[in-house]
């Protein structure tokens, strides 16, 4: 299937970012990891197959830089997946 | 609201016999879980008024509740969605419970759905809540019962632990399952539980607790 390896990683950043906003409390997740996450995200070329997506993530990497909270992170995240899976292409 | 308590070896059989007093559904009560030990589980089984909405419900003193509710409900709306949010009475955190026909894709894959709902509401009701403060969205109390499911797992794997001195590694989970984990087993003299491996597939470690050195 056409991004599975970005669905896959975008899944991948958004168990981090909520695993800050959950707390389970057995692990410490850092914005570093997380902004890691999302760039592995971006490294793909798959992104840019689909309309909005890259976008999408930059948004998130941003709002990681900006000390945005881990729910609006996750929203942003989930919007690229939703994104992904509509499969729109780019023009 | 009527309640009963539920005796049994699991806690789905304790919570059976509650029901079977209640006569009422698993869908509309509230379980809490009052004892869990290797050999009874015990709880009690409150039936939930689903006419209760926060105006009538014991939450009209809480705003943010209020707000929080109708964001949600204003969201369902918009995405055609026909449910009923309503505010589970007591919950800390602020718990909204969506009930409705069909609400499967509202859960999606693993909670992934849900899971995003909650992100939206958080970041949508955001300016009304205390630094720190969260709202937590249950759809058909799918979270509700995802923890009660992991609780029962760790107590079996409590049991094998102390049966076998060794330690299991349990499947995958989420951070708010692992936490259930954590909790149900932080009182066990003899066993203890851990993490290992990296998001999304992070997994408890349950193990024989050793003992004090010295």
């Amino acid at each position: 299937m056409p991004g599975r390896a970005a669905a896959e990683r975008i899944r991948k950043a958004i168990a981090l970012v909520n695993s800050v906003a959950d707390g389970a409390g057995d692990e410490e997740i850092t914005p570093t990891e997380i902004a890691e996450a999302i760039r592995d995200c971006l490294e793909l070329n798959e992104v840019d197959l689909v309309a909005n997506v890259r976008r999408y993530l930059g948004e998130a990497l941003d709002a990681v830089s900006d000390g945005m909270p881990a729910d609006f992170v996750a929203m942003t995240l989930y919007a690229a997946l939703g994104a992904l899976r509509e499969g729109r292409p780019t023009d | 609201m009527s309640s009963a308590e539920g005796r049994g070896r699991t806690l789905d059989e304790a919570v059976d016999a509650a029901l079977i007093e209640l006569k009422e559904s698993r869908r509309n009560v509230d379980i809490k879980v009052i004892s869990e030990t290797a050999e009874e589980t015990v709880v009690e089984v409150t039936v939930i008024d689903h006419g209760a909405t926060v105006a009538t419900s014991p939450a009209p003193a809480n705003g943010k509740a209020e707000v929080a509710r109708g964001m949600v409900e204003g969201l369902l709306k918009h995405m055609g969605v026909r449910a009923q949010v309503t505010v589970r009475p007591g919950s800390d955190p602020i718990t909204l419970d969506i009930s409705g026909r069909d609400l499967g894709a509202l859960i999606g894959w693993r909670g992934e759905t849900l899971r995003a709902l909650q992100s939206v509401t958080n970041v949508m009701v955001g300016r009304h809540l205390a630094e720190g403060e969260r709202i937590i969205v249950d759809v058909e109390r799918y979270r509700q019962r995802r923890e009660h499911t992991v609780r029962e797992i760790a107590m079996r794997a409590a049991r094998q632990v102390k049966m076998t001195g060794d330690a299991i590694t349990l499947d995958a989970m989420q951070p708010f399952e692992r936490r259930a984990i954590h909790l149900a087993l932080e009182g066990d003299p003899d066993v203890t539980s851990g993490s290992i491996g990296e998001e999304p597939e992070r997994r408890v470690v349950v193990g024989p607790r050793k003992p004090a050195a010295g």
